[in-house]
């Protein structure tokens, strides 16, 4: 008798415990399915899994070449030692829209923290929430090879200075809500111009420049011009052929997309709704036209 | 100067420009085939453009799909008689690859014959979503090929300066 009350008592707790739980249990399921949704739209963080070596998912090693030297991408699953496992809400944001590390290591530019420092703070929360429900694996971080003298953490500060702008994205509010969700869109999460803007001989961008296409994009890929101008830029493309090439990769000309582009659509854009692709072509349109040909220097 | 030297300074002159003119001929007739495999491949991206043309706009051209795609199930089968010649160099941005991996090569090619064929019939069938994962499949066949036998846009003859 004593034992079948007790046992009552358990079982009435245990669902106690349980109906107090699922909600919480239950935010935390859609944030990572919103933190997915991040993730697509930042591209994949496709620069953080080694494909071509047949890497773990964002288990890092990725080389990526730039005129500076090469980097390779780090570890972002939530393996403890060599992973971010043991991050914080506020180490994750710091590192995101700040640059800086859980150990106050400034981060080379080429994690776009000058262009996810734009971000929502709830898009970065639930980032790190999908970033922590992917399997851990640990793999050790590969040191970046740089030329002097841009290996020099100190130096950052200079470059920081000159380069990098913080603040989360403000909505313009004489633009229509397309517009500005496009800005986000191409500006915060998609990171564009970090492949599509040229830089100087420090490694910022060319803000006079902005989108006009990169003869020394990541991966010493050649990045076009996205502007629309129509002579050397996307002029020519309609909405509709700016969506069906996030989704496909698909050139108006029926040509296919390669490199780092096709990778990051695969990964990323082509899950985005349509409506998103839609303000990001609307953006990318009111964008002003710039005439500039990318072209490859002989070396 | 004798006689014997003036000779053979002239068969030297003649034999130079026979040899600079049939280098000429030959870079013309090679600049032909160039040109003749681009259009092949062009065609196909014609065709595919004119695909993403029907779908992304929502034309009322649903019923030209499979024609479309049967004209790149049928270039596919003149792609290796129009790279048989091996010429990697000019205005092509085809890799040496494409002739020393001929079969993988053919392979490829061959491959994107069956897909764009299996979009033919899936096109007729008039399953949206269908279709559009077909168009994908046809799509990675095309880069399947470009990737590892085409010049990316970096190396391309066409942004060179």
């Amino acid at each position: 008798m004593e034992h079948a009350h007790w046992h009552r008592v358990m079982v009435l707790s245990l669902l106690l415990v349980g109906l107090i739980a699922l909600p919480v249990w239950g935010d935390e399921l859609v944030a990572v399915q919103r933190g997915k949704a991040v993730l697509q739209a930042v591209g994949g963080c496709s620069c953080h899994t080694d494909d071509k070596h047949s890497g773990a998912f964002l288990a890092g090693g990725r080389p990526i070449k730039t005129p500076f030297g090469t980097v390779y991408s780090t570890n972002i699953t939530p393996a403890p030692k060599t992973g971010i496992g043991t991050w914080s809400e506020a180490d994750f944001h710091k590192a995101m829209t700040q640059g800086i590390g859980p150990d106050g290591k400034h981060y080379f530019p080429v994690f776009p923290y000058t262009s996810f420092t734009h971000m929502t703070e709830q898009d970065v929360r639930d980032l790190k929430a999908y970033l922590f429900s992917i399997p851990p694996v640990e793999q050790a971080n590969k040191p970046p090879e740089l030329r002097f003298p841009f290996g020099w953490r100190t130096g950052l500060l200079v470059w920081r200075w000159l380069n990098f702008r913080p603040g989360t994205f403000q909505p313009h509010s004489d633009q229509s809500a397309e517009w500005n969700r496009g800005v986000y869109l191409v500006t915060a999460l998609g990171h564009c111009a970090e492949c599509h803007t040229p830089r100087n001989w420090l490694g910022g961008l060319k803000t006079t420049l902005a989108y006009a296409g990169s003869a020394d994009g990541p991966e010493g890929e050649l990045a076009p011009n996205i502007t629309p101008d129509e002579a050397t830029g996307i002029g020519k493309w309609s909405v509709a052929d700016i969506v069906w090439f996030l989704q496909t990769g698909l050139k108006p000309n029926g040509d296919d997309t390669q490199g780092l582009m096709s990778v990051v659509i695969e990964n990323g854009y082509k899950h985005l709704p349509e409506a998103d692709l839609r303000a990001i072509a609307a953006y990318l349109r009111s964008l002003p036209p710039i005439r500039n040909k990318v072209v490859k220097k002989d070396k | 100067m004798t006689r014997a030297q003036r000779n053979l300074y002239g068969c030297l002159v003649v034999f130079v420009c026979l040899m600079l003119t049939s280098a000429g001929i030959q870079a013309q007739e090679e600049e032909a085939f160039i040109q003749y495999r681009q259009k092949v491949m062009t065609s196909n991206g014609a065709n595919m453009g004119a695909i993403g043309d029907i779908l992304k706009n929502k034309l009322p051209y649903q019923s030209h799909i499979s024609v479309h795609a049967l004209e790149i199930q049928r270039m596919s089968t003149l792609i290796p008689d129009a790279f048989k010649k091996d010429i990697a160099a000019g205005k092509t941005d085809a890799k040496p690859e494409i002739w020393k991996e001929w079969d993988k090569f053919t392979a490829a090619a061959n491959t994107m014959g069956l897909e764009a064929a299996e979009l033919a019939k899936v096109a007729q069938n008039g399953n949206m979503e269908a279709i559009g994962a077909q168009v994908k499949k046809l799509s990675d066949s095309c880069g399947n090929c470009h990737k590892p036998y085409r010049k990316p846009k970096e190396e391309s003859y066409k942004n060179k300066s």
